[in-house]
């Protein structure tokens, strides 16, 4: 969205899966950091992108998504936008590239996403609430959500 | 780990009193090299929140190839008594009844020769592998329905995949009782109606083998002869169901009057509306992951008709097909218990099991013991157990100098990801030898063969 906000993400060690940590200095950058996490992931494989642009699914092609999804409280919200992102990569084959709009409202989010279609490994078996937190401490927010890969 | 003492040559346990919220002890079954490798990240923090769970009896119980995971660590046995002991579909897994079968095909590595790089390269291409590649079967609502309700005999009755002779060598001939595919939701039919028949990605592959040492004359195995392992599991389909249960029992829990150390045990009273509802929708995806598993070994059976002809694929024989993520309501003693196994293998008297070492290492095919059934509800181990991340593992290794390394040892490498070969490079794995070890001494196992890989297909 490029507002300037900042934010960043890591991928902590974890023996059997992946673990997101993400850092930033707004709540809605943590969701767009959350976005990117996710791209790379799906997306930094050179082979698949090579394939992709072989057309081995589909063309390259941009395209938005729209995601509205609803949880109890911000750090499920966040489980829930990053299962509705590993839902479509692998349903559809939509790989996100940028957070285009973002509306969260208590125990709802609404998001548009723009990305292309592609052939993306589906790797996310699924988001965990295993340590999964998102709260602010300090006027930094902080995100924590384990992935099943 | 405070707490943690030595109860036998190759047992150990954390006392139920280490903690105010366990209701039974941890038990861990390891050497003293394995539990150094276990104490080196949260699984037995991890095994004590099993402890905490409403309904378990006797322990939470650790296998040697356990590790961290999410929830319950991989490589747990959890018993709860019904029927008011909970039910956890993190106690299961996303990935409902991964697990492995094992084809004996009816030539020898010699008599197989220089036509096993065709072989893997066939099967590369009838098994779609990698992530979520479509397959060539196409399912429709209906037909999904048999396969949920019916397991791989849907596919054997109305697709002509798969014999008779195979139901009868699959753990509960492939089909749980009661499963209700009105329990599975559309998202997870959307996820997993196009995935019948493929691999998936991670740490899924088929494996072409032979067989370098039989311990013991079992299962009509023979030296030297050509064995396919598949291991594999529900697809997306149970990856969603899971996803769907976590998320409606957890925001049960208070109604339950449920309190967990971690969110992601969720669960409810097996019992209860919810409980019931998951063990109908699991058992739906254990049966796809069980017909997941026979289209899969068709298409290897296809591969064999083409490289070895139609009298070898007619003799290719199914030895077993074993879950290692599934819970199952089962009679122990007097008591009837919901046994989670998670990243942990059922293990009968007399029954096979099969325990895949890391890429590129042996595996190993091992038999049921009675020590199983009176110390850990018929359980033991899954695999060798991840001992370093995904990322160490790919800091270490670039997958092409990984593939490199496996064809100089005569291993013909098939894979769609560098990435995801690197990943599962050898080194990320505990040592399986030392594992099936640790399950022999404690009288849960006893090993029948050991087999070499000569070629393998990795999703």
């Amino acid at each position: 969205m490029g507002d300037g906000r900042h934010a960043r993400f890591r991928w902590a060690e974890h023996t059997g899966e992946l673990e997101l940590e993400i850092e930033a200095d707004a709540e809605e950058a943590v969701y767009e950091a959350a976005l990117s996490a996710m791209s790379e992931l799906i997306d930094d494989d050179p082979e698949t992108r090579a394939r992709t642009r072989e057309g081995a699914r589909a063309p390259v092609d941009a395209t938005v998504r729209d995601i509205a999804v609803e949880a109890p409280d911000r750090a499920r919200l966040l489980a829930e936008l990053l299962g509705e992102l590993a839902f479509l990569a692998e349903t559809e084959g939509f790989v996100p590239e940028e957070l285009e709009r973002l509306a969260v409202d208590g125990q709802r989010l609404d998001a548009t996403v723009r990305g292309r279609l592609g052939d993306p490994p589906h790797l996310v078996k699924a988001v965990t609430y295993h340590r999964l937190a998102f709260d602010a401490d300090d006027g930094r927010w902080r995100a924590t959500v384990v992935l099943d890969v | 780990m405070a707490g943690l003492r030595r109860v036998g040559e190759v047992v150990w346990q954390i006392d139920a009193g280490a903690r105010a919220d366990m209701r039974v002890p941890a038990r861990i079954f390891a050497d003293d090299r394995l539990i150094d490798a276990i104490r080196q990240d949260d699984a037995l923090e991890q095994l004590q929140n099993v402890a905490t769970l409403p309904g378990i009896v006797e322990a939470a119980m650790a296998m040697p190839d356990v590790h961290q995971g999410y929830g319950f660590p991989v490589g747990t046995v959890a018993a709860t008594e019904l029927p008011d002991g909970v039910v956890s579909p993190g106690g299961v897994g996303y990935d409902i009844n991964c697990g492995v079968r094992l084809l004996a095909l009816p030539v020898t590595r010699s008599e197989l020769g220089a036509r096993k790089e065709r072989l893997v390269h066939e099967i590369s291409r009838r098994v779609p592998a990698g992530t979520g590649r479509d397959s060539r079967l196409s399912l429709s609502g209906r037909e999904l329905d048999r396969v949920l309700v019916d397991g791989p005999r849907a596919l054997v009755e109305h697709h002509r995949i798969g014999t008779e002779d195979d139901l009868e060598h699959t753990e509960s001939h492939g089909r749980i009782e009661g499963a209700d595919p009105a329990q599975v939701s559309d998202r997870a039919r959307q996820r997993g109606a196009p995935q019948l028949g493929t691999m998936g990605s991670g740490n899924h592959f088929v494996e072409v083998q032979h067989v370098h040492r039989l311990l013991a004359p079992r299962f009509d195995l023979r030296e030297d002869q050509v064995t396919v392992l598949i291991h594999s599991g529900s697809r997306g389909l149970g990856h969603q169901v899971c996803t769907d249960f976590v998320k409606r029992m957890d925001a049960r829990l208070d109604e339950h009057g449920i309190t967990l150390p971690d969110r992601q045990l969720s669960c409810a009273p097996a019992s209860s509306p919810d409980g019931r509802a998951y063990l109908a929708a699991m058992a739906a995806a254990a049966n796809f992951a069980w017909a997941n598993r026979q289209a899969i070994a068709h298409g290897v059976r296809q591969a064999v008709r083409t490289v070895l002809g139609d009298g070898a694929a007619r003799a290719t024989r199914q030895v077993y097909d074993v879950a290692h993520n599934v819970a199952k309501v089962e009679r122990h003693g007097d008591r009837e218990l919901c046994v989670h196994r998670k990243g942990a293998t059922r293990a009968f008297p007399g029954q096979a099991v099969f325990i895949p070492g890391s890429m590129g290492t042996c595996s190993f095919v091992l038999e049921g013991r009675r020590g199983a059934i009176d110390q850990t509800f018929g359980t033991v181990c899954h695999g060798a157990g991840r001992a370093m991340s995904r990322a160490g593992a790919r800091k270490r290794v670039q997958g092409a100098e990984l593939r490199r390394t496996l064809e100089a040892q005569g291993i013909t490498v098939r894979s769609p990801s560098s990435r995801g070969l690197a990943e599962e490079a050898p080194f990320a794995y505990k040592d399986v030898e030392n594992v099936v070890d640790v399950v022999t001494r404690a009288g849960l196992a006893a090993p029948v063969a050991e087999l070499r890989p000569i070629g393998v297909v990795k999703g």
